[in-house]
């Protein structure tokens, strides 16, 4: 896919994370740049959040897992197949939904036990 | 040319079935989906493990729907986390509706339906209030919540916070009262009639010329062909010995 510039993702709204004044073969590193990014930011984030906390051991091991992927692998759509999310702007868009996930999860402590337990018939069905 | 109704095809099809209904083989059920299953209860272990805080009770349905059930604080941190997490992504609220149970201390179940695009699954979370406490709006997580919240403080009452523009949506300007509560007649409280006197429509408490009748719901179509004819009650007749029944 050197070489090749991506005309436009098929989805409405989202454009080619890409600079058009540049090399194609830039423009590839750009869109895994930005993605490296980001997984770095989310490891940052998740290192406020307790090490026992769920959310913290399942993002982090997925956060490795691609950012090791995005690392070693340059074509880009090879790292598209192999992350298999869809094309790279909408894995870079999840990402960065991750990202405010963290930061929000940091806050609202949700790994604490339950705050009040439900009254004893709310839940029972039927009637 | 004259057509003698035994030799009608369609009777003698349905002669046919008469003969065939004694053995029944198979009765039709819906066949289990046990990979799916295991699937939903996996990916809700996962959910509760991650939002303990929340989260009261997760169960799947014998249709294979995911449901979690969940502190009303956490409306928007379990949504916000079903919609952005990596494993999770329900981006879309499929539906936002409410079930009214009188008979609970929390009457109303507020239920959230969201669908997930991109690994095609859906999962319901739901939720309670009572008719005075507010429930946080879900609009900063989905924009979709916008209409349905409004209707469901229109028929039920729920008060939602945060609401960008919460009134009513459905029933007429002045009305009062929540609609759809159990509690809520069926015929209403008002009716409405043209006045010519004062010259618009004024609203007046509600006369019926008729009670509400139920019919019982017969279908005019046969529903059992092979029952048409009902069957003949066993008779003793005077002087038959007990073994001898015709």
């Amino acid at each position: 896919m050197a070489g090749l510039l991506k005309k436009s993702t098929g989805l409405v709204g989202l454009a080619v994370d890409s600079n058009p004044h540049e090399s194609p073969k830039m423009s590839e590193r750009m869109e895994r740049k930005h993605l490296r990014i980001l997984y770095t930011k989310l490891t940052a984030v998740l290192q406020n959040i307790p090490k026992d906390a769920a959310y913290r051991k399942y993002t982090e091991a997925m956060i490795n897992e691609r950012l090791n992927m995005v690392k070693t692998e340059p074509d880009v759509q090879k790292l598209e197949n192999k992350i298999n999310d869809g094309q790279i702007e909408e894995v870079i868009l999840q990402a960065e939904n991750e990202l405010n996930l963290a930061r929000k999860m940091a806050q609202w402590k949700p790994w604490e036990p339950l705050i009040e337990d439900p009254p004893s018939d709310q839940w029972k069905w039927p009637v | 040319m004259t057509r003698d109704a035994a030799t009608c095809p369609a009777v003698r099809q349905q002669a046919r079935c008469l003969e065939s209904s004694t053995t029944e083989t198979h009765p039709t059920i819906r066949p289990k989906d046990e990979v799916q299953q295991k699937q939903l209860c996996a990916f809700g272990e996962y959910v509760a493990e991650i939002l303990p805080r929340y989260i009261q009770q997760v169960q799947v349905t014998c249709f294979n729907e995911l449901e979690i059930l969940i502190h009303p604080d956490g409306i928007i941190p379990v949504l916000t986390f079903l919609r952005d997490h990596t494993n999770a992504q329900f981006k879309s609220l499929a539906d936002l509706t409410a079930v009214d149970v009188p008979t609970r201390q929390n009457r109303f179940e507020i239920v959230y339906n969201l669908l997930s695009l991109r690994f095609n699954s859906r999962i319901r979370v739901k939720t309670y209030a009572d008719e005075l406490t507010p429930l946080d709006s879900a609009v900063s997580v989905h924009q979709a919540a916008n209409w349905y919240e409004r209707e469901v403080w229109d028929m039920f009452g729920v008060f939602f916070a945060n609401h960008p523009d919460l009134r009513r949506i459905l029933t007429d300007y002045g009305f009062e009262g929540h609609p759809f509560r159990k509690d809520f007649p069926l015929s209403g409280f008002v009716e409405v009639r043209y006045d010519d006197e004062v010259k618009r429509v004024v609203a007046e408490p509600l006369e019926l010329a008729q009670e509400f009748r139920k019919f019982d719901l017969n279908s005019p179509w046969e529903t059992f062909p092979a029952y048409r004819e009902a069957p003949e009650p066993l008779t003793i007749e005077a002087g038959d010995k007990k073994g001898d029944v015709k």
